[in-house]
């Protein structure tokens, strides 16, 4: 037999073994074939394959829960012109009403303007404002709209800006492996959130805080009263360094600061212009005695006597630091500030200063995540016990298989027939995992399930082939064995078709994991009818027909 | 020879109405249960933590098995798995915080491990959407199915065969779930799914050979039945190993999808093999051609 004839007669089996060294390759060399290099987190500790692990046999905590708010979407408020022209002034009016009306904070209620086909849309993002309520106060800024036309949830600019501040907020935590992603089930946006090697309390932190940082003026007023002003937010800062603990002048700690940057000309200006009107540069005092507060329990008490001028660290309306001018006062003073703006926002502890900093460039969280326990699913395991779940999803797989084999073997007694369809059925599952390793699949116990369910449909309908080609006594010539063979084939991709299809709505749907269970099956029989099982029929035709 | 082999069955000393009446007596009782159920419970099957909300906690303790209940305020349901000292606790309640704290202030440590090892919860409402959409996905499965065994066969009576052993194969595990008290998971719909798949395999096979081959019927359904029951015998191996593994070692999943195509590969067995094969043989031989 010339080689170019053995290619053409066996380019069945040639293909599956093509497949099976890239499945090798992908699984176990390192680097393998990796599809995109950007996905991937370098820091996961590589195990002896190239296999992603989910959150089940991984550890970590994954929650999965709606944004909290409400929205009028596509309201006619007058703020587009017919010629397109966005009315700034009339969206800080009906904003402002919003506030007023609703006694809401500036971070819970706003108006927006689709960039694509120019639509309105008004939300409010908190739970204490009940729908008529919402529709009343838009009555009142002259806009049309109902309590009908109101629903829960918020626009999708608003989701899309919460996934990427969380994905920032992830990352600067220094968290690697974690994803956010959308999900919607039936009319229901959920944000998902998964981050592996963290446990459910620290995630549900990190989620519920909103991150709103500001910096508020404390000062007495000109009837003497102290006061607070809010003097620099987080629109106004250009960027933010790592915190850092300052040396003071004997060289002992002075807490913790995050140094940032505020936007050159308007922003710092009024930055300069506000402190200038609230006294805080005013000649006599001195810069660094003019904030004291008590200390109480740890956190700053505003149980005071005599004036006090203070720079106070909010974040979600939280007191968390409190200090005054120092220098910046001096440079305010002499006009060299504004030309470069720099700004040291207190902390106490590095923690705190930690998360500031990660709020400050995350920035904040436009709308809080509903995370009470009617509405959110949360899932968290412990990286032993998702060990334990990857060791026994090992052990049942080995036992199916076995199971499977000995079954065949108990029908056949024929090594000739059931070891190739034993072996066969493995590699239809190494070529899945290799492509699992590839598109760095993160697997998860449904897709355990999913890899045990190939290998039986595989068996199946290897045994329809075996039992075709079998039937009616030996194979003579290899005319018998296509036609016999072609037989079988049909009822094998009409088996394929129907599971295909049965499944093919889990593929799509959200329904918890179980996608990755349909994603599996559904590959797995791909795989098969269009690569392993012809090999199969090649390697028995081989054996059956001597040639 | 080989160790096992499939029985040949001598159809002709049974009438289609004999044959038939089995599976469809067996396929009513399963809908009186269903329905019953239903009527008296408010769902035809029990429905678990991921369709009813709830929250499920893998501890690892030396408690007692038996004092474990107590460390909590809500009424917690308690089951051990295959590790020594680790139990899965299921509530109804979905407050994970406090049930945490519960549980990691009422249990003894056992050794250096976290007391909680797996926690999930499920809000009530996330479950209610969660039921509407494996409902959705269950038809829109059965139905493309259904669609597919039409456009295979292209006549009505050898379809419809199909089409009503797998609604049987359906109904028939779903009654065996309210009798045993196996609740509703996102696992058992995935069987359920499995199953509308599996299922077909066996009678698209029959038909096959039945419709699509010369020969005599009963020449023809022996073989037929010798590679299909070879075929559901080892899924059913399968699938009762990894079933009854899983639940050994405490994996639910698993568990769940496993003893529900085991159950469900054995109805198919006998809808098969005696309601499919009745309606085929009233077909072949007495049915009107079309």
């Amino acid at each position: 037999m010339n080689p170019i004839d053995g290619v053409k007669q066996n380019w069945r089996v040639l293909l599956l073994v093509v497949f099976l060294a890239f499945s090798v390759v992908a699984l176990f060399v390192p680097g393998g074939i990796v599809a995109d290099s950007s996905v991937a987190n370098d820091s996961v500790e590589s195990g002896p394959t190239n296999l992603e692990f989910g959150l089940d046999l991984e550890g970590g905590t994954r929650v999965r829960a709606p944004v909290t708010g409400m929205t009028a979407a596509d309201i006619d408020a007058g703020v587009v012109s017919d010629n397109g022209q966005v009315d700034g002034d009339r969206i800080e009016e009906i904003e402002s009403t919003l506030y007023t009306d609703l006694e809401l904070d500036q971070a819970d209620a706003r108006v927006t303007v689709d960039d694509d086909d120019g639509s309105v849309s008004a939300e409010v993002f908190t739970d204490n404002v009940t729908k008529a309520e919402f529709a009343g106060a838009l009555q009142s800024a002259n806009v049309d709209v109902s309590e009908a036309d109101i629903r829960d949830g918020v626009t999708e600019q608003t989701r899309t800006e919460i996934i990427s501040t969380l994905r920032t907020k992830i990352n600067e935590a220094g968290l690697s492996g974690g994803s956010v992603t959308e999900q919607t089930m039936q009319d229901t946006n959920y944000i998902v959130v998964e981050v592996p090697n963290m446990d459910a309390a620290e995630l549900r932190k990190l989620l519920s805080e909103r991150g709103v940082v500001e910096v508020v003026a404390y000062f007495p007023d000109e009837n003497g009263n102290q006061t607070n002003e809010t003097v620099l937010t987080q629109d106004m800062m250009a960027s933010v360094d790592p915190p850092r603990q300052p040396q003071g002048p004997q060289g002992q700690s002075r807490g913790y600061v995050v140094p940032v940057q505020v936007k050159e000309g308007e922003p710092a200006e009024q930055f300069q212009r506000d402190m200038e009107q609230y006294g805080f540069l005013d000649e006599g005092y001195t810069p660094q005695g003019a904030c004291n507060l008590p200390e109480e329990n740890g956190s700053i008490s505003f149980d005071h006597e005599g004036e006090q001028y203070c720079l106070l660290t909010i974040a979600d309306e939280e007191v968390v630091d409190a200090h005054s001018m120092g220098g910046l006062a001096d440079s305010m003073i002499a006009g060299t500030w504004v030309n470069d703006p720099r700004f040291q926002m207190g902390a106490p502890s590095q923690q705190e200063a930690q998360s500031l900093s990660v709020n400050l460039r995350a920035g904040s969280l436009r709308a809080p995540l509903d995370l009470s326990p009617e509405s959110a699913q949360i899932d968290s395991i412990t990286p032993t016990h998702a060990d334990q779940f990857k060791q026994y999803s090992l052990l049942i797989g080995l036992l199916s298989v076995v199971t499977v084999s000995g079954v065949v073997y108990a029908r056949y007694t024929d090594t000739r027939i059931a070891l190739p369809m034993i072996l066969t059925a493995l590699s239809e599952v190494v070529i899945l995992l290799g492509f699992a390793a590839m598109i760095r699949m993160p697997l998860n116990l449904s897709h355990v399930a999913g890899f045990i369910a190939v290998v039986g449909t595989g068996v199946d309908d290897l045994v329809i082939i075996a039992d075709e080609v079998l039937d009616e006594g030996d194979v003579s010539s290899a005319r018998v064995f296509q036609s016999r063979f072609r037989k079988a084939f049909w009822v094998i991709g009409a088996a394929a078709a129907t599971t295909i299809i049965a499944l093919s709505p889990l593929a799509v749907l959200s329904l918890g994991d179980l996608k990755g269970f349909a994603i599996i099956t559904i590959l797995g029989v791909l795989i098969g009818v269009l690569i392993t099982r012809p090999a199969y029929g090649d390697i028995l035709r081989r054996l059956l027909t001597d040639r | 020879m080989a160790y096992f082999d499939v029985p040949e069955i001598d159809y002709t000393r049974y009438s289609n109405r004999q044959l038939a009446a089995v599976p469809l007596a067996v396929l009513a009782v399963a809908l009186l249960v269903l329905v019953g159920s239903f009527l008296v419970l408010g769902s035809p099957v029990p429905m678990g933590m991921d369709f009813a909300g709830g929250t499920e906690l893998t501890v690892q303790t030396s408690t007692p098995q038996d004092d474990i209940a107590a460390a909590f305020d809500a009424d917690a349901d308690v089951r051990s798995t295959g590790t020594d000292n680790q139990y899965v606790v299921q509530f109804s309640d979905s407050d994970l915080e406090s049930l945490r704290t519960q549980a990691e202030s009422g249990l003894e440590q056992d050794g250096s491990t976290d007391i909680v090892q797996s926690a999930s919860s499920m809000g009530a409402t996330f479950g209610q959407q969660n039921q509407q959409t494996a409902l959705f996905g269950l038809v829109v499965a059965f139905v493309g199915m259904s669609a597919i065994a039409f456009i295979l066969f292209r006549t009505f009576v050898p379809s419809i065969a199909i089409v009503i052993s797998a609604f049987s194969d359906l109904m028939i595990p779903l009654a065996f779930m309210r009798l045993t008290g196996i609740p509703l998971s996102l696992g058992t719909v995935a069987g359920l799914l499995m199953l509308i798949g599996y299922s077909v395999d066996s009678d698209i096979l029959l038909n096959n050979h039945i419709l699509r081959r010369g020969g005599d019927f009963y020449d023809s359904t022996h073989r037929a039945m010798r590679t299909g029951i070879t075929m559901t015998v080892t899924s059913m191996a399968a699938m009762l190993v990894m079933g009854v593994a899983a639940f050994v070692l405490g994996i639910d999943l698993l568990a769940s999808i496993g003893i529900i195509l085991f159950v469900g590969l054995a109805t198919d067995l006998m809808n098969t093999y005696m309601l499919n094969l009745s309606l085929l043989r009233w077909y072949k031989f007495e049915g009107v051609r079309s």
